[in-house]
């Protein structure tokens, strides 16, 4: 009662300041249903959306391959194979800075923990992991037209089965993730090699039938049926199935239309290379490939990696591919060598070069090798010389399965180094890694064909025990 | 003329106030006017509150102390004022009084204490607040307030994360409460929430201010701090909801006082440079240290890279890399002026602040920041309508190296090469090494700016009821950016200015806040009760924006993005964070002396996904102060004090919960880069603190001695936890709530002493202690969980499990460890087993503050028992191309020998290479990190200028973490990160107040 007489006296002295203060008071109290609703944070874009719009699920897409590009195995930096493997084996020279990750797989220091390790492992699941989701993304895109959608399960399986094969190369028996539900991939068991391999040509069978036989944006940067035949042609040798292995190859050589050999070795990088299979595109107008800017030095001593001189004495002089694919620098008394192949180091008005995953030598070389195996002598000799034609060189002098095969090995050393670590993934399948590191790296064991899985993930999921044999 | 003019003014006004109360007049006798001057020590009191007892007429002193009112011959008047003994004197036949107020520092209700929303006297306090005033702030020389409170407060825990201008603080108030989301207190300036997130990005910063936390609280001058309050249990944080789990930080901020219009000026300059060095090897050990290793592993010729032992470098050059890269001496200079004033009814403060300080580096690096305060209060003269005005502006410019040289500090070899070769440029010694100054090519540059504003505007409507309107407007920017010129490259790779690259920053925050809030205060005649409304709206808008430049036609471009070739985004950020809440606080004060407080907030956040915004906190706190009861001579205050309440946690950053794919700065083929953002959980909500607490305070021997000892027990449930995922998930983390609960409890205590109080000379002393404890109490799966091999139930979350190192084999020169199931192998699953507790066991500060005469001496030490990372820790095997701490000497050469450490190794021997990596995850590389530091030491004199008493000049020479003692080998015990420890200062100066 007497409040309210107060506050009655109060308002007829008008004052103002109160009355202002009760309004502004009364406003506030009233609250609003809406105040906790915020806008969508910038630069991201609801899942369910991307998926509803050709260009944003086109751009989820190609983002695979700008992973690939940039971290993930067949990338040029410093973090794909060519640099990783090519030093684990006897391609490449470390002289980097003794805290480099990569000096420990140089050294073959490699422990459980091993940084550089680790990042193969998270990059690569993390690539597979954008994968599923584009796949389960275009599963329940209604809106987005048939074909195009095709095109698009068709590519991410194939990057799928990319990433996998390199795992199972890398570190044996491994997870095969197939959806992005956390729960699930985060107990996930670990399958036998032999079933990594079924699993990763199913992929790749899979994405050969979704994709075309045309190149979807005219240049060579994403994937289609050919370039999936490429890497199944490699899965097949790898597996020692001889016949698919030359079949698929067959199927890339004899489409000459598409596929030639560039008769001159200095154009077989370029970005209009017609032996090129499947490129990457670097990421801005003008840029280059990572390669060159990974490989080439221009004054002693190297300042990361350099081709082992012993690769350099072993080709023959007169190999083409020795005088224009690899650089040589020197101090007056010593020479070093770098990897030349790609040789626009720095941005060009419009990009000149672009990273080569899969061309079309390497399927000659899978071809030779499994005729080879399959005693078709002449057969292998004919693709051998072929590569050693261009290089200006005689033909081989292999005429028995078992020299061919060595001929072979040889050749891919000259033909593929430092590309995303042939070499190290050739020695451990022809079983010589132990006979041809053993001399050279003194901490070499013959376990070291296998990576060890992360130990950080071992600890995580107890389903991926046991660990890989030496670690 | 000025002063009758205002003495007047207070006589009409303490009419105008009679008059108007004039109906309730009573009595028979007849009313006079009684005047009189009210003085204190220093002379002339103001704002002194006379009441004619058992009445409601009353007046305030003015400016010359004087003060009238009408009384009868019968009445009493009591004088009161915050800080003084209440005086009561019969006004008798006398129209003239005159009264001579005491000072009463012990008087406990006389001392008011900041709460937030409300302020409630020491005495009637029913939570736990620590307090800390301008007088020890101003005595340090720190740039921020979080330095200046290191050991002073128990329970509150702050480690500094690096020495360089701008770094950051770890502060934990009692413990950490959650297992990942965020464990900062929430800081509040003026009543208004400072948000202390960094506005800087880890792409521009990272290298030279750890994960590029730039603390917003460099903004606030040390010097405008009236005092910081931390509030710590359930009764004093609950109010704050879902942001006051961590403790809450109340910075209040300097106001005038009424009065003759004061000048001041202050000058200082100082000296500061890194606390302590490492032991290192020199050339002749390193030397030695390689070739055995070398000779160790069978290798008799020296591979071409290890260019230190196989003469490519001199091996009889020597450097001692601290003292080049880290070992400098920074200057520092700082001037601050301020004008203060006014009258009764406004009152206002401005303090302007320079300050200019040059870092440890090589090189001409520095910090500028100057600071801009502003404060005005007013009052109508009823005393209803009350206006309070804060404002602080502040920039600061910094200019540091790329990055932190501190490593490179302790690992470089002793004979590397020169930095600079004999024409002046970088020496890259044909390039066989990383020359570290590289680094200082790179430079990082950042300008901020942080505005801070509060406005309070309150109303009586009545006697019991105050409306009252709390907003805040904010707007801080940050731009910064680290440059990668090519000439940072070993100039093998071939690069021009066209690789040149910069890497650029720009962070802007703004914020605004409403807190309508109703006062009721009703007294009867045994109680008192105190009823707080009040509601919170808040928005807050943060954006981000990064990008890359490369390529430049000269580097002399290279800040200039529109000269770059390309121009590459790499974080565009936008997000919003809105709050919306209602609170309440409901305060009953029985016989004054027993205290009931509740308080309780309904909070709504954004950061949490629809059906979990909302959440309710809570929390009931009660004191009983019995020595009012008990009468002891000895005893002259006694309280017990208890609280239980419920508080939240809602640092784990905006938008969690929404599934999105975020755009990356990596198009592919003319398409935009695409990425999922992270693994996602809709279902995230607010983690829980449960706070109790018990105290009991007390003081002795007329206050003379207070203790107060207080144990507390904190329970956060519902932990937020990024829960670490294999990388086969595609990610390494998700963030979902987890059944765990962390319990942290210990106990406090706070002694101040005055040992000896004379005319002259005064002492005090005060000591503070904490014994913390911090464990983890459940955790649902953690067995198979990610954290199975960070966490055990039963163990603090500060815990690490290690190998247990057995000691070096006499036999094979190799550190072996424990095998604790006995398989034959030691593996990271199985045998880290060993745990090591890094919380600290105890930690404190001794402070003594002595005045003689004009002299004052202000002692400060602060004391942490715990265990850390030694010198061991991150590093190489000892026989790798990297230097070493001198304790590596102890090492096994030949079978027999029993060493500290094993045998030395180049890396080439994989036995001795493993067992060395097994190492650095034993419990070889903890040590015992305690220390006694002192942590800041003032010496001042005041000289008395002319005869206006309030006119002086104050020298002053104070330093900062001038001594340390401790057995640690690492380096500074208090920073063991690699980074820049903190710094010693020395600064001298003088204050002039007009």
């Amino acid at each position: 009662m007497i409040m309210k007489t107060t506050l009655k006296n109060w308002f007829t002295h008008q004052n103002k300041t109160g009355v202002l203060l009760i309004l502004l008071l009364s406003v506030s109290f009233s609250g609003c249903d809406d105040f906790l609703e915020v806008d969508a944070p910038l630069g991201q874009i609801p899942h369910q959306e991307v998926f509803t719009d050709e260009a944003t699920a086109t751009a989820a897409t190609t983002s695979l391959y700008g992973k690939l590009r940039d971290l993930v195995m067949v990338s040029g930096s410093n973090s794909g194979m060519g640099v990783l493997m090519g030093l684990y084996a006897d391609e490449l020279d470390f002289y980097g800075m003794p805290w480099d990750t990569a000096q420990t797989l140089y050294f073959h220091n490699v422990l459980a923990t091993d940084p550089a390790v680790q990042s193969i492992w998270d990059n690569a699941y993390n690539l597979i992991y954008m994968c599923n989701a584009v796949l389960e993304g275009l599963e329940n895109a209604d809106q987005l037209p048939a074909e195009f959608k095709q095109h698009l399960r068709g590519e991410a399986l194939f990057v799928r089965g990319l990433v996998h094969f390199y795992l199972v190369n890398l570190f044996g028996d491994i997870p095969y993730p197939k959806t992005t539900d956390y729960q699930s991939n985060g107990k996930i068991k670990k399958i036998p090699e032999a079933m990594v391999y079924d699993a990763i040509l199913d992929d790749l069978s899979n994405a050969k039938g979704l994709l075309g036989d045309s190149y979807i944006t005219g240049e060579r940067t994403r994937a289609n049926s050919w370039a999936v035949s490429a890497l199944i042609a490699r899965v097949y040798l790898y597996l020692g199935r001889w016949q698919e292995a030359e079949a698929e190859s067959g199927r890339i050589i004899n489409n000459a239309s598409l596929f030639t050999l560039e008769t001159e070795l200095n154009n077989v990088f370029l970005k209009e290379s017609r032996s090129a299979i499947l490129q990457l595109k670097p990421q801005n107008p003008g840029s280059n490939s990572q390669e060159a800017s990974t490989y080439i030095f221009d004054s002693p001593p190297p300042p990361f990696v350099a081709l082992s001189s012993a690769l350099v004495a072993s080709m023959q002089p007169n190999d083409l591919r020795k005088t224009q694919w690899i650089g040589e620098v020197s101090d007056g008394s010593q020479s070093w060598y770098y990897a030349y192949k790609y040789k626009q180091q720095f941005n060009t008005g419009s990009s000149m070069e672009y990273s080569i995953v899969l061309r079309l030598a390497e399927q000659y070389l899978i071809r030779a090798e499994a005729r080879a195996n399959q005693n078709n002598i002449a057969g292998a000799q004919q693709d051998i010389n072929a590569i050693r034609l261009r290089a200006g060189l005689d033909n081989t002098q292999a005429n028995t399965p078992e020299q061919l095969r060595l001929a072979i090995l040889q050749e891919r050393r000259f033909e593929l180094f430092a590309e995303h670590g042939h070499r190290w993934f050739d020695i451990r399948r022809f079983g010589m890694a132990n006979e041809i590191l053993s001399p050279i790296k003194t901490a070499w064991k013959p376990t070291d064909v296998l990576l060890p899985i992360p130990e950080s993930d071992l600890l995580l999921n107890p389903n991926l025990a046991p660990q890989n044999p030496g670690y | 003329m000025k002063n009758n003019y205002r003495h007047r003014f207070a006589l009409a006004v303490t009419f105008a106030l009679l008059t108007y109360t004039s109906p309730i007049f009573s009595q028979n006798l007849p009313l006079k006017t009684i005047s009189g001057t009210i003085t204190d020590a220093d002379g002339p009191l103001n704002g002194v509150n006379v009441l004619v007892k058992n009445t409601s007429r009353g007046s305030v002193s003015d400016l010359e102390g004087r003060y009238a009112l009408l009384a009868n011959s019968s009445d009493t008047l009591v004088f009161t004022y915050l800080g003084y003994k209440t005086q009561e004197v019969a006004v008798g036949s006398s129209r003239i009084l005159n009264v001579n107020m005491q000072a009463d520092a012990t008087a406990l209700d006389q001392v008011v204490i900041n709460a937030g929303y409300y302020k409630v006297s020491d005495k009637e306090r029913t939570g736990s607040i620590a307090r800390m005033t301008a007088k020890e702030i101003e005595n340090q020389p720190v740039n921020n307030p979080l330095e200046a409170l290191q050991g002073r407060m128990a329970g509150v825990n702050i480690m500094a994360t690096s020495g360089v201008p701008g770094g950051g603080f770890n502060v934990r108030i009692r413990g950490q409460n959650s297992i990942m989301a965020g464990n900062e207190p929430l800081y509040i300036i003026d009543g208004i929430p400072f948000d202390s997130q960094s506005l800087g990005s880890p792409l521009s910063s990272a290298g030279i201010i750890p994960v590029g936390a730039i603390s917003p609280l460099n903004a606030i001058n040390p010097a405008s701090i009236e005092s910081i309050e931390v509030l710590k249990d359930a009764d004093a944080t609950a109010i704050y909801g879902s942001r006051g789990a961590n403790g809450v930080v109340l910075i209040t901020t300097k106001k005038g006082k009424a009065g003759k219009t004061k000048f001041s000026f202050s000058s200082s300059t100082g000296i500061a440079h890194i606390t302590q060095k490492r032991e290192l090897l020199n050339t002749e050990q390193y030397l030695e240290m390689r070739r055995e290793a070398f000779a160790n592993d069978g290798i008799t010729e020296y591979p071409e890279y290890a260019y230190d032992v196989n003469g490519r470098w001199n091996l009889n050059r020597y450097t001692d890399w601290q003292d080049v890269l880290i070992g400098h001496t920074a200057n520092i200079h700082k001037v601050q002026g301020s004008v203060s004033g006014g009258s009764e009814g406004t009152r206002f403060l401005l303090t302007g602040m320079y300050q200019n300080e040059t870092s440890v580096f090589p090189g001409s690096f520095n910090y500028d920041r100057i600071t801009v305060n502003s404060s005005l209060q007013h009052k109508d003269r009823q005393d209803k309508f009350k206006l309070d005005f804060n404002a602080g502006y502040t920039l600061e410019d910094n200019f540091l190296p790329g990055s932190d040289l501190s490593d490179y500090a302790v690992s470089l070899a002793p004979n590397a090469p020169a930095l600079y070769d004999t024409s002046g440029n970088l020496n890259w010694e044909d390039g066989t090494w990383n020359n570290p100054l590289a680094q200082f090519e790179n430079k990082y540059k950042n300008k901020s700016n942080t505005l801070f504003t509060s406005l309070s505007l309150s109303y009586k409507l009545v006697e019991q009821l105050d409306v009252k309107l709390n907003s805040g407007y904010g707007a801080s920017s940050l731009k910064d950016h680290v440059t990668a010129p090519h000439t940072a490259f070993n100039p093998a790779w071939g690069m021009t200015s066209a690789n040149s690259m910069v890497t650029t920053n720009e962070g802007n925050k703004k914020y605004w806040i409403l807190e309508p809030q109703l006062n009721w205060k009703q007294t009867w005649e045994n109680g008192v009760l105190n009823i707080l409304l009040g509601g919170t709206f808040q928005k807050q808008q943060f954006d981000q924006y990064g990008v890359y430049g490369i390529g430049f036609p000269t580097n002399s471009f290279i800040t200039n993005l529109s000269a770059a070739t390309t121009i590459l985004v790499n974080n565009e950020v936008s997000t919003q964070y809105n709050t919306q809440s209602w609170f309440t606080r409901i305060n009953y004060a029985l016989k004054n002396k027993l205290f009931l407080n509740i308080t309780g907030r309904r909070d709504g956040s954004s950061r949490f996904g629809s059906g979990n915004k909302y959440g309710n906190f809570g929390a009931l706190g009660a004191a009983y102060v019995f020595s009012d009861d008990l009468n002891l001579d000895w005893l002259n205050f006694g309280k017990i004090r208890g609280s239980y309440g419920i508080t939240g946690n809602d640092q784990i950053g905006d938008y969690q919960y929404l599934q999105t794919y975020t755009i990356t700065g990596q198009p592919y083929d003319g398409n935009i880069g695409l990425q999922p953002a992270r693994l996602y959980n809709p279902n995230f909500k607010w983690e829980e603190n449960r706070k109790s607490e018990i105290a009991l305070e007390m003081g002795f021997l007329k206050n003379k001695i207070a203790l107060s000892v207080a144990y507390y027990n904190n329970r956060s449930s519902n932990q937020l936890i990024n829960y670490s995922l294999p990388t086969t998930t595609g990610f390494s983390s998700i963030l979902a709530n987890l059944d765990a609960e962390v319990e942290n409890k210990g106990w406090e205590f706070d002694l101040k002493m005055t040992p000896l109080q004379t005319e002259n000379f005064k002492w005090t002393s005060s000591i503070n202690l904490s014994l913390s404890k911090n464990k983890l109490l459940a955790f649902p799966g953690l067995e198979t969980s990610a954290y199975a091999n960070k966490y055990v139930i039963g163990e603090s979350l500060y815990i690490v499990k290690l190998y247990k190192l057995k000691g070096v084999n006499p036999q094979t020169g190799l550190f072996e460890f424990e095998d604790y199931n006995n398989d034959g192998q030691l593996t990271g699953t199985d045998d880290r087993e060993y745990v090591a507790d890094l919380t600290p066991k105890y930690f404190g500060g001794f402070s003594n503050f002595l005045s003689y005469k004009n002299w004052e001496l202000d002692i400060f030490f602060q004391f942490v028992k715990k265990k850390g990372y030694n010198q061991y820790r991150a590093t190489e095997p000892v026989g790798t191309m990297a230097n070493q701490s001198v304790s590596v000497l102890d090492r096994w050469q030949q079978p027999g020998d029993v060493a500290n450490m094993q045998r030395f190794t180049t890396g080439a021997d994989p036995d001795a290479y493993t067992a060395y990596y097994k190492f650095i995850q034993s419990n070889g590389i903890i040590s015992d990190a305690s220390f006694i530091r002192l942590k800041s030491l003032a010496l001042a004199y005041t000289l008395s200028l002319g005869k206006a008493s309030n006119t002086s000049c104050r020298l002053l020479l104070t330093g900062q973490n001038l001594l340390t003692i401790t057995k640690f080998e690492g380096g500074d015990p208090e920073q063991m990160d690699g980074n820049l420890p903190p710094l010693t200062r020395l600064t001298f100066g003088f204050q002039l107040n007009l």
